[in-house]
C-alpha cells in the first residue's frame, strides 16, 4: 500500500485526498466482493443486449436467433426506412413522445401529492388506498373498462389521451410512493429557515425543496419513464388506432418478427449512452468549475 | 410553533391533491366500479350481459381448483422475484452508497444500469432466446469451455427462465428505493459505530437494514405488484408451461366472458391490495411522512 | 348550360360524379364479372372527393399487413390505417370501442360474435363485384359438388345473415354477408424429415413416443385443442361429435390426455410466439409440432429441412384445420365513407393482395385474378402444386426454394378438399379455456 500517510498534504490531487477519508486506509475485502457482485449484475443485465446488439448487424437473411448470418446494416436501414412488417418506426416515435410526457406529468403529480400528503386532511386515507388500488388493479380490466366508457361517452380514444391517462394512473402510485419516502427525510428545518430568510411559499419550494429532493425527483423520472415505456396492459385497448411499441411488437409475434427490433435496440442504446456521457460531462464540467473558483477552504 | 408555521403556508391538501385524483376517477375508479358490478351479472356467451344479480362468477372462481394452482403459480414467482431482486437490489445499492466514494462516479454506474431500460421490455424479452437458448450465448460458452458436453434445457422454457426474467427486468426496482433509502443515512452515524468498535456487518444489521426499511418496503410493494399483475412474461418465458392468474382471465377476455373475466380481476385486486397492505403494516409510510 | 354556370364547380362534379356512381352500381348489380385487373371507382373527379377519407383496419398482424394497405391507399387514392393487435384484443376492440374501428378483420367465430353484438352491418354481396368468382366453398359450403366439413364454424356458416342488421346467422344464401374472406388456409404439423424417420401423413405421429421431448403444440387454446383433438382421433382414442364444438366430456378427455403427455415429458414446449416454432424447429428441439405455413417457409429460408405434413382425410380421420380471414364492416360506417369501404373490398379481390398472400402459402377466395398478378411460376408452385419451374422467393425477395420442389400438400384444390374442420368458438369456449389452463399449471 502506497504511503499516503506520510505524503505532502498539498502534493496529493484533491480527488485522492477526498478518497483517504480519515477513516480508511484502503478497500475492505468487502468493497472488492461488492465490486465483484456489481460487474456481474451488469454482465447479467447487459447480456440479453450483447445478444440484441450481435444480431442486429446481420444481413437481409438474419432470423432472431443464433447462428448468425451474414454481416450487414441492412436491418437498421430497413428501421428507418421500409416497413417489413409492422411499424416499429411509428410505434418507437409515439412510445418515446408518450413515455416523455408521462414522465413530465408524473413528477408534477406525484411532487404536488407528496406536498399534500404532508399534512393530514380530510379523506386523505381514502386518497392513499385507492392509489394503491390503481397500483394493483388489473390493467387489462381497467383498459377495457376505458375503452367502454369512451365508446358510450362518444370520446375517441388514442394514444395521446386516453392512453396516457391510464398510463398515468399506473405511474403515479410508483411515484408518489417514492416521494414519500423521498420526503419523509426531508427536514423541516430547511423550509424554515428559508421563510425566516423571508422566501414566498413558491420560492421555498422551487428554491429549497426542489433541489434537496432532486435525487428524489430523478428517481420518479427514473420510473415514469421506464414504466410508461413499457407498459402494455393498460395501453393495449387504449391506445386508439395507431399502436405503441410495446403493442406493435406483441402483435408482431403472431408473425414473423423482423430483426429491425434488433436494430432499434442498438440504437436507443447507443443514444442513451451519449445522453448519459453528455450528462456527466457536463456535471463534471460544472463541479470542476465550483472546485477552481474562488477558494471556499 | 411549528403547526402555526405550516398553517401559515398552507396550500389547502385538497389542491395540491386535485390533479391525483382527477386522473384516478376516470381512469380507476370508474373502470373498477364497472368491473365489479360486471362481475355480479351473467354473460349471454356473446360479450353481452344479462342484468341478472348473481355470485356464480364468484363462486365459480372460489370452487375452482385451477384458481388455487394459478395463484399458487404466480406468488410462488413473486416471492422467488422478490427474494432475488431484493438481495441483488440491496448489495448492489450498498456498494454504490458506501463504497464507491466518487459521487459522479455512482451516478455514472447507476445510470449505466438504467440504460438497458431505454429498450422496450419486450425486444429484451425475445432476446433472452438468443442468450438461453440451446444454440444461444450462454450454451455455446458452457459447451465450448467443456463445462457440460449437452446444452442445458432448463435455461429457456422453464420456471428457471421466468424468475431470470422477472429478477432481470425488477431489479432496478429495488435498487432506486433502497438506494435513496440509503443514501440519507447519515454518514456521522456509521463513523460512530465505527469508532465503538462495531464490525462493517454489525453496521449492516443494526444501522443501514433498519434505516433501509422504507426503501425495501416500497421496492417489494413494486416487485410483488407488477409480478402479480404480469402475463405476458410468463407465457413467453415458461413456454406455455405455466400460467398466471391475469394470463387465465385474458383468455377469458378473449372469448368476451366478461363476467367471469371481471370476478377473477376482482378478487386479484383484493389479494394484491392486501398483500402490500400487510408490507405497508411493517412500514407506516404515511407515518413517517406527516411526523 | 346556363344553369351550371351558377352552381359551383364542386357541385357540378358533385353530380357527374353521382350519375357516374350509379352507371357503375347497376353495371356491376348486372354483369356481377370481373373486369380483368382495372380497378374501379379510381376516376380523377373520385380522387378529390375521397382523399380526406381514411379506413381504419384492424387486426391480426398475418392477415392485415401494412403492405396491402400501402398497396390498396396508392391504387384508390384514400388513406389506409392498419393496425396489428393480437386476437383477444382485437375482437375486443370490435365489441367494445366499434366506433374506432372501419374495417375489422374478423375469423368466422368472430363474425358470429360481431353480428349478435350489433357492431357490423351486412355486406350487400352484390356490390362485390368479384362474388360469384368466389370459391365456392365460401359461398355455398361446397367444392366440386363435395360439401365442406361442418366441424367447427365454417366460413360458409358464419357468413350469411338474412337482413342487413340482423343479430343471428342464417344458414343458407342471401344476399348480406357478415364478412367477406380475403385470406385462408389449411394448416397441420411440420416436422423435420432429416430427424424423422418416416414421411408424416397422420396427425397421430405427433403423440408418438418416439419423439417424446421432441414435439411441441401452440398456446392458443381454441386451435391447439383442436389439433390435440385432431391427433388424438388419428390415434383412435376417441370420435368426436364435432372437434369444433366438443362437449364437456370430450374436452375433460382430450385435457386429461394433454396433461397426462405434458407430465411424462412428451412437449418440449407450447409455444407462444410465431418466431418460437420456428426457432424450435429450426435448432432441432423439436422435431415435430403444431406449425403455421409462413413457419415453415421461415425454417426453409435458412436451409433447414422442414416439412409441412400433408394430412389428407382417411375416412372420418385426419384432415387440415382450416381457417379463414376476412372483411366486415363496421356499423357505423355510412356515406362517403361506406362506399370507401366498399371500393377497399372490392380492391382485395382485383389481384394484387390475392398474390401477396400466395407468397406466404396462404390463399385467396378469388384464385382467378390472384393468378394474374402471379409468375407463372410462383402461379405452378403455391397453387397447382406442380414442381417449380425457377427458384422461388418469399414475399420480400429472399430465396426461399429451389427449383424443382413441389408444394408440401399439393395443388391447393387438394389441400382445401382435405380440410375437416375449421377454427372455432366453441358453446363452452369458458369451459375450456379453463380446463385448457389446468393443462398449463399441470
Amino acid at each position: 500500500m502506497t504511503d499516503f500517510a506520510n505524503a505532502d498534504a498539498d502534493s496529493v490531487p484533491i480527488r485522492r485526498r477526498r478518497a483517504l477519508a480519515p477513516s480508511s486506509n484502503g478497500r475492505p475485502w468487502t468493497f472488492y466482493v461488492l465490486a465483484t457482485l456489481f460487474t456481474l449484475y451488469v454482465i447479467a443485465l447487459y447480456g440479453p443486449m450483447v445478444c440484441i446488439y450481435i444480431l442486429s448487424f446481420q444481413d437481409v437473411r438474419g432470423g432472431l436467433v443464433f447462428p448468425m448470418r451474414g454481416t450487414s446494416l441492412h436491418w437498421f436501414v430497413d428501421l428507418f426506412t421500409q416497413v417489413r412488417t409492422g411499424d416499429v418506426k411509428g410505434a418507437f416515435s409515439r412510445s418515446i413522445r408518450l413515455a416523455v410526457v408521462v414522465t413530465i406529468i408524473t413528477v408534477v403529480i406525484s411532487f404536488l401529492s407528496g406536498l399534500a400528503f404532508r399534512k393530514r386532511f380530510a379523506g386523505d386515507s381514502v386518497v392513499f388506498y385507492l392509489m394503491i388500488g390503481s397500483l394493483v388493479a388489473p390493467g387489462l380490466v381497467l383498459g377495457i373498462g376505458v375503452g367502454l366508457i369512451c365508446n358510450v361517452l362518444g370520446i375517441e380514444t388514442s394514444w395521446y389521451t386516453t392512453a396516457l391517462g391510464a398510463q398515468l394512473s399506473w405511474t403515479l402510485p410508483f411515484g408518489v410512493l417514492v416521494m414519500f419516502a423521498v420526503m419523509s427525510r426531508l427536514d423541516s428545518a430547511w423550509e424554515e429557515a428559508a421563510r425566516d430568510l423571508g422566501a414566498s411559499a413558491w420560492q421555498t419550494i422551487f428554491l429549497v425543496i426542489v433541489p434537496i429532493l432532486a435525487p428524489g425527483l430523478v428517481a420518479v423520472a427514473l420510473f415514469g419513464f421506464t414504466l410508461s415505456y413499457d407498459e402494455f396492459t393498460r395501453t393495449l385497448l387504449t391506445a386508439g388506432s395507431l399502436n405503441t411499441l410495446p403493442l406493435e411488437i406483441w402483435s408482431m409475434t403472431l408473425n414473423v418478427t423482423s430483426p429491425s427490433l434488433y436494430a432499434l435496440g442498438t440504437v436507443t442504446t447507443l443514444i442513451s449512452f451519449i445522453i448519459i456521457g453528455l450528462c456527466l460531462g457536463t456535471i463534471a464540467r460544472i463541479q470542476k468549475r465550483r472546485v477552481s473558483g474562488p477558494a471556499v477552504h | 410553533m411549528e403547526s402555526k408555521a405550516n398553517g401559515r403556508r398552507n396550500s389547502p391538501g385538497w389542491l395540491l391533491i386535485l390533479p391525483l385524483v382527477l386522473i384516478l376517477v376516470p381512469f380507476f375508479i370508474v373502470p373498477i366500479i364497472g368491473v365489479v358490478v360486471a362481475s355480479f351479472v351473467q354473460s349471454d356467451g356473446f360479450g353481452g350481459i344479462i342484468p341478472n344479480f348473481t355470485l356464480d362468477n364468484y363462486k365459480g372462481v372460489f370452487t375452482s381448483g385451477l384458481t388455487y394452482q394459478l395463484y399458487w403459480a404466480t406468488l410462488k414467482f413473486s416471492v422467488f422475484a422478490w427474494i432475488f431482486s431484493l438481495l441483488i437490489g440491496f448489495w448492489i445499492a450498498y456498494f454504490l452508497v458506501f463504497h464507491v466514494r466518487n459521487p459522479l462516479l455512482a451516478l455514472g454506474l447507476f445510470l449505466i444500469c438504467t440504460v438497458p431500460f431505454w429498450t422496450s421490455n419486450i425486444i429484451r424479452m425475445i432476446s433472452w432466446i438468443p442468450l438461453l437458448g440451446k444454440e444461444g450465448l450462454i450454451n455455446s460458452a458452457l459447451i465450448k469451455t467443456r463445462v457440460v458436453d449437452q446444452p442445458l434445457d432448463v435455461l429457456l422454457f422453464s420456471s428457471l427462465a421466468v424468475v431470470i426474467a422477472y429478477v432481470h427486468q425488477l431489479t432496478i426496482f429495488m435498487i432506486v428505493p433502497i438506494f435513496n433509502s440509503m443514501a440519507r443515512i447519515d454518514k456521522r452515524t456509521i463513523e460512530a459505530a465505527r469508532d465503538a468498535g462495531a464490525s462493517r456487518f454489525e453496521i449492516v444489521r443494526f444501522i443501514v437494514l433498519p434505516l433501509c426499511r422504507t426503501g425495501i418496503a416500497l421496492g417489494s410493494i413494486f416487485v410483488v405488484s407488477i409480478v402479480m399483475g404480469d402475463f405476458f412474461v410468463v407465457k413467453v418465458m415458461s413456454g406455455g408451461g405455466s400460467a398466471s392468474v391475469v394470463g387465465a382471465f385474458y383468455e377469458d377476455i378473449g372469448v368476451l366472458q366478461y363476467p367471469t373475466a371481471a370476478a377473477s380481476a376482482t378478487i386479484l385486486t383484493i389479494i394484491v391490495l392486501l398483500l402490500v397492505v400487510t408490507i405497508l403494516r411493517t412500514v407506516d409510510i404515511r407515518r413517517e411522512l406527516t411526523r | 348550360m346556363g344553369k351550371d354556370s351558377d352552381k359551383t364547380g364542386k357541385s357540378v362534379a358533385k353530380e357527374h360524379l353521382r350519375s357516374r356512381r350509379q352507371l357503375l352500381k347497376d353495371a356491376a348489380a348486372v354483369a356481377g364479372a370481373a373486369a380483368g385487373s382495372s380497378v374501379i371507382g379510381a376516376p380523377v373527379i373520385w380522387a378529390q372527393e375521397i382523399k380526406d377519407i381514411e379506413l381504419r383496419h384492424v387486426g391480426v398482424s398475418y392477415s392485415v399487413v401494412k403492405a396491402i394497405g400501402d398497396q390498396a391507399a396508392k391504387d384508390l387514392g384514400f388513406k389506409v390505417t392498419m393496425q396489428n393487435l393480437d386476437t383477444s384484443a382485437a375482437i375486443n376492440r370490435f365489441i367494445t370501442q366499434p366506433n374506432t374501428v372501419d374495417i375489422p378483420d374478423l375469423e368466422g367465430w368472430q363474425a358470429k360474435l360481431a353480428a349478435k353484438r350489433g357492431v357490423i352491418q351486412g355486406i350487400n354481396v352484390k356490390k362485390v363485384k368479384e362474388f360469384d368468382n368466389f370459391l365456392p366453398i365460401f359461398t355455398k359450403g361446397e367444392l366440386d359438388g363435395q360439401k365442406i366439413p361442418r366441424q367447427g364454424i365454417s366460413p360458409y356458416e358464419a357468413m350469411y345473415i338474412k337482413e342487413a342488421d340482423s343479430t343471428d346467422l342464417h344458414d343458407g344464401v342471401t344476399d348480406w354477408a357478415t364478412f367477406l374472406p380475403q385470406v385462408y388456409n389449411a394448416d397441420s404439423i411440420g416436422y423435420r424429415p432429416d430427424l424423422v424417420d418416416h414421411p408424416v401423413t397422420e396427425w397421430k405421429d405427433l403423440l408418438d413416443p418416439k419423439y417424446k421431448g421432441k414435439a411441441a403444440i401452440l398456446d392458443v387454446p381454441a386451435i391447439g385443442i383442436m389439433d390435440a383433438a385432431l391427433c388424438f382421433e388419428s390415434a383412435d382414442l376417441i370420435k368426436y361429435g364435432n372437434k369444433g364444438n366438443m362437449t364437456k366430456n370430450e374436452i375433460d378427455f382430450t385435457i386429461e390426455k394433454l396433461i397426462e403427455l405434458k407430465k411424462s415429458g412428451h412437449f418440449r414446449a407450447t409455444w407462444t410466439t410465431f418466431d418460437q416454432s420456428v426457432q424450435l424447429m429450426a435448432a432441432g428441439e423439436v422435431v415435430i409440432q403444431s406449425m403455421w405455413s409462413p413457419a415453415v417457409a421461415a425454417v426453409r429460408v435458412k436451409q433447414i429441412p422442414c416439412i409441412y405434413a400433408p394430412v389428407n382425410k382417411k375416412g372420418d380421420k385426419e384432415g387440415y384445420r382450416g381457417w379463414c380471414n376476412g372483411l366486415g364492416l363496421m356499423k357505423h360506417l355510412s356515406g362517403k365513407k361506406l362506399d370507401a369501404a366498399y371500393e377497399y373490398i372490392n380492391w382485395y379481390y382485383t389481384g394484387w393482395q390475392g398474390a401477396f398472400v400466395s407468397r406466404y402459402g396462404y390463399y385467396s377466395p378469388v384464385p382467378s385474378t390472384a393468378k394474374k398478378n402471379m409468375t407463372p411460376t410462383e402461379w405452378a408452385f403455391w397453387y397447382e402444386g406442380k414442381p417449380a419451374p425457377e427458384e422461388i422467393t418469399d414475399p420480400y425477395g429472399v430465396p426461399m426454394e429451389k427449383a424443382g420442389i413441389v408444394r408440401d400438400g399439393g395443388s391447393f384444390l387438394e389441400r382445401v378438399k382435405n380440410i375437416s374442420c375449421w377454427n372455432t368458438l366453441m358453446d363452452e369456449a369458458a369451459y375450456m379455456n379453463k380446463r385448457w389452463n389446468d393443462f398449463k399449471v399441470a
